[in-house]
Parts: C-alpha cells; sequence; structure tokens
C-alpha cells in the first residue's frame, strides 16, 4: 500500500509530516492490538422474538449513546408497519376463523368489514401510508369489534406480536403529524434480525472506572437465520440464551406445526452441545416474564409438551411464582443433560426478564458483567 | 470349458466382470466429478439422495449378476452366498428394482413440475419406498416358495410373473416419459429418460432370451457361458446409461468429463439464456442514488443491487438480496414460455423456499406453504408475497447502514468514475495537482480498487470464524510487498517497519488502519 519512503528522498516538510502520520497509525496500531485482547465477546442467541434484540437496544440505551432524533424518527415508519401487520394478522385471522364450526362470534359488522378489507390491503402492500387520524381511528373501530377481540383472544394460533396492546392504546400519540417515538415505542417496535449486528460497550461502574469492554451480537433467530451464527462461535465469552417464557401455546413464525417452547427446549440442547462453548459462560434469559404472567393463570403450562407434568398448585401469585420456578427448574435439568461432566465448570446462571424493563435489564446487567468478572478473576488465578 | 461353464471362472467371465468393475468406476466417477473437480457444493433432498441410491443400486445389480450367475468359482457354503441372497434380493428391490424405481420417481417429478406445473404432492423419500413395495413383496413370495434350482435359474412358470414385473416398471417409465414427451426441456432429462428405458428394455430382451437358450439347451455349454457374458455386459451398460443427474441437478448435468477446460458453472438464468443474465453492462445507467427513494425501485438497478448485495453479505444477511436478484431474473422470462418459467420457479424453490436449503430466506410459514403447494409454477406472482416480506425485512434491517457504509461510498465512486471516465481518458496526464504529487488516472483506479480491498475487509472483519489477520495481510501484501506494476499509490506513506509490523499480525480488526489510509488518499 503506496511507497515507501526511498532513502534516496531529501527530508522535507512532506515528509516530516508523512513520518508523523506513520507514527501516528503505528501508535493507534499497538493500542487497538492491545485493547483488542482485553475485549469481551457476548452473543445474544435464542429463537426467534424471544427478546434478543430488545435486550441489543437495551444494552444501547443504557451503555452507549441511546438514540438520537434521527434514529429515534427513522422508527417510525417500523411502528406504522407493525401496527398495519398486526390489524391485518387479525383481520384475516378473523375470516379464517368465521370458516369453522361456532363461528358467528369471529364475523365482523358490515361498516368494520370494509375497513378490514382496506387495512388488509394497506397491510399486504410493500410500502405503508404514514399512519394518520383517519386510519388510526378506522384501527381503532376495527380492533374494538367483538370479532375481532375474539382473534385476539385465539392471537396464540395466530402469528400476533406482543406489542400489539401498546400501539393500539397508544394510536392517537403514533398517529400525530409530529410523532416522534419515544425510547418505550423504540422498545415495543418489533424488527425480525436478519443477519449480524454488533456494538462494542463498556459498563461502567460506579465509581465511573472503565469497567470490562464487551462486543455484543445480536443475531436472527428463525431456522434460516441459525446457520449463520456459527461465524460467531470462536472466543466467546459469554452466550446469553434468551428464551421467552410465555411462549409454551405458541408455535413458530417459521414454522406454524411447531410449539416454540419445543424448539428453544431443542435449540438450547444444540447450543449447549457446542464444541466452541466448552468453556463459554452461559447466561439464560426467562424473558417476557410480563407477558408470563399474565398468561399463566389462564393457559395451563401443560399445554406445552415439555411441561406435561406441571400440576398447578394454587392461584394469583403464588402459582406465577410456582410456575415460573418449574420452568427455571425444566430448564436447568436440561442444561445439566446436556453438559457433558468435563464441561460443568463453566458458568450457568438463570435470571428473570422482562427485556422491556429497563430497571430490570440495568440490574441483570450488572450481575452478568459481576459473573464474568469473577470469571475472568479465576482464571487468572487471583481469586 | 466344461467345467467353467457349470462352475464359473472362463476367460470371458473375468472379461465380463472386468467391464462390470470398469463400469462401477466410471460411473463414480461420473456422479462425483462435479463435487471434486469444480467444488460444487452438494445438494440437499432428493436431488442428493436419489442419484446416490441409483448408484448403490446399479452396485447391488452387477454384483447380484455375478454372483448368482457362477460368473465366479466358489463354494455356496455360507447362506449370504445363497441364490435367494443374490438373485432375488439383490437382484430384484435392491438392484433393477431399486434403479428403475429412482427413474419413476424423478420422471415423476418431472411430470408434475412440467404437465401439472405444481410440485409433487408426495415427497420422494415416501414416493421412493411405496413403488418399491411390490418388489419387496414379491422377493418375500419367491423366498418363500423356494424355487430357484441349483443354478439358481427359476422354473418357467415363475419366470413369466418375474419378468412381468420387470416389464411392468419399464413400462411405468415409459408412461411418464411419454406424459413428457411433448415438453420441450432445456437440459437432457428426455433424451436420459429414453435412452434409460432404451438400454434397460434391451436388457430385459437379452435377459429373457439367455433365460430361454439356457432353460431349453442347458447342455450347450457355450451358450451359457455367452448368454451371461451378455447378460453381464449388457448390464454393465444400463448402469452406465441409466444415470443421469440431469433431471435432479440440471445444471450439473452440463458439467462433462469430456470438457478439458474449467467449466465456469453458470447460474441457472444464465444456463436457461435470460437477457443480460449475470452480467453488468456497460449500457447499465448509473443511477444517482436517492435514499429516499423506495428500496425496491432502487433494487431494480442491477448496479445498485450488486452493490446492495455485496454489503447484505457482509451483514450475513445476503439471501434476501440473491432471491429479490433471482426473482427478478424469472420475472424477464416472458409469461408464455412456461417451460423456462418452471425452470427457474424450482430452482427458486430449491434454493431458497424449502426448509434446510442452501440459502433458505427467512420469511413465514404461510407464505411459504402457498409457495409449496401452488397450482401453478408459471404464475407471475409466485412469489410476489415472499419478495414484499423480504424487502420489509431488508428496508427495516440493512438500508439505513447501506447509506453509511463502505460499499456505498464505492459504489458512488464508481458511479462517478463512470461519469467521468471517458473525459478522463481522453486527458493525457495529470488530472490532480497540489499538496500531492502529480496523481494521473492510475490513481483514481487504485483509489477505487483499494475502495473495493476495503470493502472486502469489512466484509472479513463479520465472519469471525474466518481467520481475518490472514485476509487482512494477502491484501496489505497485495498492496504493500507485491505492488503490480503501476498499481501503487503515492499515499500513505508508511515507513517499512510500520507496514511489516501490521504484517507482522498487527491490529487487523480496525478498519481504523485502512479508513485512515482511505482519508489519506487524495479526494
Amino acid at each position: 500500500m503506496g511507497l515507501l519512503c526511498s532513502k534516496n528522498r531529501h527530508c522535507t516538510e512532506a515528509d516530516t509530516e508523512e513520518n508523523a502520520q506513520a507514527a501516528e497509525i503505528e501508535r493507534r496500531i499497538e493500542q487497538e492490538t492491545k485493547a483488542e485482547k482485553h475485549i469481551q465477546k457476548l452473543l445474544l442467541l435464542g429463537a426467534g422474538e424471544s427478546g434478543k434484540s430488545t435486550i441489543f437496544k437495551q444494552i444501547k440505551l443504557l451503555f452507549q449513546t441511546g438514540f438520537d432524533e434521527t434514529e429515534l424518527k427513522s422508527y417510525v415508519s417500523v411502528i406504522d408497519a407493525n401496527i398495519y401487520q398486526t390489524i391485518k394478522i387479525l383481520y384475516d385471522g378473523s375470516k379464517e376463523f368465521a370458516q369453522n364450526a361456532d363461528s358467528s362470534k369471529y364475523i365482523l359488522s358490515g361498516e368494520n368489514k370494509i375497513i378490514g378489507e382496506k387495512l388488509s390491503e394497506i397491510g399486504s402492500k410493500l410500502d405503508y401510508p404514514r399512519l394518520n387520524r383517519e386510519l388510526a381511528e378506522e384501527i381503532g373501530n376495527l380492533w374494538k369489534d367483538s370479532a375481532i377481540q375474539e382473534t385476539y383472544a385465539r392471537g396464540n394460533e395466530l402469528q400476533v406480536p406482543d406489542c400489539t396492546n401498546y400501539f393500539i392504546e397508544n394510536l392517537q400519540r403514533l398517529s400525530d403529524a409530529n410523532y416522534v417515538p419515544t425510547k418505550e415505542d423504540v422498545l415495543y417496535a418489533r424488527v425480525r434480525t436478519t443477519g449480524v449486528v454488533e456494538i462494542q460497550f463498556s459498563p461502567v461502574g460506579e465509581n465511573k472506572k472503565s469497567g470490562e469492554v464487551y462486543r455484543l451480537f445480536d443475531v436472527g433467530g428463525q431456522r434460516n437465520e441459525r446457520r449463520k451464527w456459527i461465524h460467531l462461535f470462536e472466543g466467546v465469552t459469554a452466550v446469553i440464551f434468551c428464551a421467552a417464557i410465555n411462549e409454551y401455546d405458541q408455535t413458530l413464525f417459521e414454522d406454524e406445526q411447531k410449539n416454540r417452547m419445543m424448539e428453544t427446549k431443542e435449540l438450547f440442547d444444540w447450543v449447549l452441545k457446542q464444541p466452541c462453548f466448552e468453556k463459554t459462560s452461559f447466561m439464560l434469559f426467562l424473558n417476557k416474564f410480563d407477558i408470563f404472567e399474565a398468561k399463566v393463570l389462564t393457559v395451563p403450562l401443560n399445554v406445552c409438551e415439555w411441561f406435561k407434568g406441571y400440576q398447578p398448585v394454587s392461584t394469583g401469585k403464588q402459582e406465577i411464582e410456582h410456575a415460573y420456578e418449574y420452568i427455571k427448574k425444566k430448564f436447568e435439568e436440561l442444561y445439566f443433560q446436556s453438559t457433558a461432566p468435563d464441561r460443568v465448570d463453566r458458568v450457568f446462571k438463570v435470571y428473570r426478564t422482562t427485556a422491556l424493563d429497563q430497571k430490570v435489564v440495568k440490574k441483570t446487567f450488572k450481575l452478568v458483567d459481576e459473573t464474568l468478572r469473577r470469571r475472568n478473576l479465576f482464571e487468572a488465578g487471583l481469586l | 470349458m466344461a467345467s467353467c461353464a457349470v462352475r464359473g471362472g472362463c476367460p470371458s467371465d473375468y472379461v465380463a466382470v472386468s467391464i462390470a468393475i470398469f463400469s462401477m468406476i466410471s460411473l463414480i466417477v461420473r456422479s462425483t466429478f462435479p463435487f471434486l473437480i469444480h467444488k460444487v457444493p452438494s445438494a440437499k433432498g432428493s436431488a442428493f439422495w436419489i442419484p446416490v441410491i441409483q448408484i448403490i443400486a446399479s452396485f447391488n445389480f452387477l454384483l447380484s449378476i455375478v454372483m448368482a450367475i457362477n460368473f465366479l468359482k466358489y463354494e455356496k457354503s455360507h447362506w449370504w452366498l445363497s441364490c435367494y441372497v443374490w438373485a432375488v434380493w439383490f437382484e430384484g428391490p435392491l438392484g433393477f428394482g431399486l434403479l428403475i424405481s429412482c427413474r419413476i420417481a424423478q420422471a415423476f417429478q418431472l411430470y408434475y413440475v412440467f404437465v401439472k406445473r405444481r410440485l409433487p404432492p408426495i415427497r420422494s423419500h415416501m414416493f421412493l419406498p411405496l413403488i418399491l413395495l411390490p418388489w419387496v413383496a414379491g422377493a418375500a413370495f419367491i423366498h418363500g416358495k423356494k424355487p430357484l434350482n441349483y443354478r439358481c435359474h427359476l422354473g418357467t412358470h415363475w419366470i413369466i410373473p418375474v419378468v412381468s414385473l420387470h416389464t411392468l416398471y419399464v413400462a411405468v417409465l415409459l408412461g411418464f416419459t411419454g406424459a413428457i414427451r411433448h415438453i420441450e426441456f432445456r437440459f437432457d432429462e428426455l433424451r436420459d429418460l429414453w435412452q434409460g428405458i432404451l438400454v434397460s428394455a434391451s436388457l430385459i430382451g437379452v435377459w429373457v432370451s439367455a433365460y430361454i437358450l439356457n432353460e431349453i439347451h442347458d447342455e450347450i455349454l457355450w451358450l451359457q457361458v455367452v448368454s451371461r457374458f451378455m447378460l453381464l455386459l449388457t448390464a454393465s451398460i444400463l448402469v452406465l446409461v441409466f444415470f443421469s443427474i440431469s433431471i435432479s441437478q440440471p445444471l450439473l448435468s452440463q458439467i462433462s468429463l469430456r470438457k478439458r477446460e474449467p467449466l465456469e458453472l453458470k447460474t441457472m438464468g444464465q444456463a436457461l439464456g435470460i437477457p443480460d443474465s449475470g452480467l453488468l453492462l456497460h449500457t447499465e445507467e448509473a443511477v444517482d442514488v436517492d435514499p429516499s427513494e423506495p428500496l425496491d425501485k432502487l433494487l431494480l438497478n442491477k448496479r445498485f443491487r450488486q452493490s446492495f448485495m455485496a454489503f447484505a453479505d457482509s451483514c450475513l444477511a445476503g439471501e434476501s438480496v440473491h432471491f429479490f436478484d433471482e426473482v427478478h431474473e424469472l420475472g424477464k422470462i416472458p409469461v408464455d414460455d412456461p417451460v423456462r418459467r418452471i425452470y427457474m420457479a424450482r430452482h427458486i424453490i430449491n434454493k431458497y423456499i424449502i426448509s434446510g436449503a442452501a440459502m433458505e430466506v427467512n420469511i413465514s410459514h404461510r407464505i411459504r406453504q402457498e409457495i409449496l403447494t401452488t397450482t401453478d409454477l408459471t404464475h407471475p406472482d409466485l412469489f410476489t408475497n415472499a419478495l414484499n416480506e423480504l424487502i420489509q425485512l431488508v428496508k427495516m434491517n440493512l438500508a439505513k447502514d447501506y447509506w453509511s457504509s463502505m460499499y456505498f461510498i464505492k459504489f458512488k465512486e464508481e458511479a462517478r468514475m463512470r461519469c467521468c471516465g471517458q473525459e478522463m481518458e481522453e486527458m493525457s496526464g495529470t488530472i490532480f495537482q497540489g499538496d500531492f504529487p502529480k496523481i494521473t488516472m492510475l490513481h483514481t483506479r487504485n483509489k477505487l480498487r483499494f475502495v473495493n480491498c476495503l470493502a472486502g475487509y469489512c466484509k472479513a472483519i463479520s465472519h469471525e470464524v474466518m481467520n481475518v489477520r490472514f485476509r487482512s495481510r494477502f491484501w496489505f501484501e497485495e498492496w504493500q510487498i507485491n505492488p503490480f506494476p503501476g498499481f501503487r499509490i503515492d499515499v500513505p506513506r508508511m515507513s517499512s517497519s510500520t507496514c511489516s509490523r501490521v504484517i507482522s499480525g498487527g491490529c487487523f480488526s480496525s478498519g481504523f488502519l485502512f479508513s485512515k489510509v482511505f482519508l489519506l488518499l487524495p479526494q
């Protein structure tokens, strides 16, 4: 790259400047080489819609510069897309359910049917119109239709995203002409990840001294995306495996014959057995606890084959805790079944998370950071 | 002669066995050639398994003839050397039956795809065992009744149903082939099917003749020797001629052992003669790209699409853009050309849609099922919903980052160069002057080449498993240590010690090094 400095050239001012630049480059190379060795690689893995990207966004908000106004505004089209796609799923779902037995409750009123057709047409296009007051009102009216509510109650049979309620409740605000998404809106916005995204950050400690430097990788969770994971498996400090514990009665986006929890179980098993992760720490995030606690009291855990041995013991908060502990125990059993005896030393921790809750994520990550630091000190022989 | 005619080991027997061995070796070489020499990635699903099963069935068939009809002298003292193992099981359900069933399965696929214009309702892995059932039942029945004599010959009243079963399967293959004879295939599918039918029918003819002559004239020893020689010879020709990959993998069927020069594997678009497929023409418009334009419109421009594709590949998300590209190629095929449309649609489905496909795209279950259960593979909107879903995916994941990426910078640079290229070529020398030495057109080209390398380097960063250091070292050496004549840039002026330090394993993870260099280049 470029010509080498010729010994025959006289030292001119230009040469002095060039040498200074070369020296600067050398210094930076040394610095970066040193820094590279201390960067800890974290992978966010998990099935589709398990909350990986939400954790990723939270890390950006907590430990990087967060989202500036341009970035926030870039989510307007995403949120619009989420709303149109969701209403389309619900409307098309109601039509599908209306074709089966006991179908009268899924039939929309005449006017709402026309609105539904219009919104379904919008939802199938490539470019969505900006959400305005008129469209927001129509969506709101359609949402209130009992047929749509009945369909929503069976949302686990469709691919209704978790952000549905949140965006529908905030339609008025979202349809404002000068709408700028809030951080919360961005966290709720659903974007299916494809490929690999990474960020580098350092969780600054309370004493403000710089801590470990982490490089966090976010990936897509659908089956086709998983063949790309292998490119990231070398030199991983820790795997943060996200499992959405509310999805025990739902099927996959990419395969509606397969239960999501069963898929997560098999995926976790596969990840644990990867040769590259022999010494890698595993942080299991049992995510979407907020949705889980609302669901578990009405939908029994044993609809999922993996949890078929579950017996409810009580009601209310006690039952929620009992159900959660059962799931946690199942994952722990799976971990030990899938871990060879020579790997039992690797760190394995389970955390209850709600990725949308910044406080929870901050607290959880602090624990993760402490665990990894302790591990590093142990490996360095200082503990 | 008398003893070898009965017990085997005649010179002609050894010749026949040698021909059979040579035939098997040729078959194996022919089937593995594309993968070993041209490093073609192996296919998945029936495109892989059916040819493999054909090879195994061919081997079983030849071996059964050798073992059952006394080609070699050996004592049949063990159960696995008995007539029933070789002349019944290995010749029937595991040999000829399996061989012809594979072809029937392939012809069945072709019939459904090209005549019914939809994907077959029964997958090959279920269809093949199903059509093999009569052979298994027949073999079990014969094994139970034990009608074979000491020379592994069936009685006359047994040979009729056995030959009938063989003939029936050839007739079924004939039937499917007849049903698709009007299709103008682009590759050698029909020719291979007719060849297979001809040779298998000839084989049955030879076999029946040999049998009749042996049974009627078993005292004529030379007739026994000649008839079994002919039987093995015809079978050896059959297995070689019968094998074809054109049906399972039409592109691979173009790779020939005879061609000396390495064959550049074409895309399906090129193989089908789609205009401008895979080419980047000079006539392609240099588009002034406006990021506010819809992405699907921008992607219609081939140059932009290639740039975006390269960026998407670097983020390990390229399959969506490749899919767009091939669906775009499909769109160039006229609607009134159903055969080519079907080839292309089938290729796209096998490569992008089927679960576990090489470049499986991230689409919903419903959309995948819509495509796989379509009743019309030629429909112009077959992939529209999938395309829409993927463009949404790409817009939300990649578009924003692309505009600030090296790939877009490179794209703009190339567009600028193309715009100004003609004026620059007319100028004889200096185009820039100033603090830097005189820079000629050569340097501008070098800058572009450097940007190409930088873009490639950025791609390497994404592939953690690859030896990033190795790749960076290679590029660095290419630019510094092994400069091609004329491909040298005056900047940056790095000291030799800096260069050697970087080459010996300095910091490669930083695009910093190269970005710094880039900034030092004259703008």
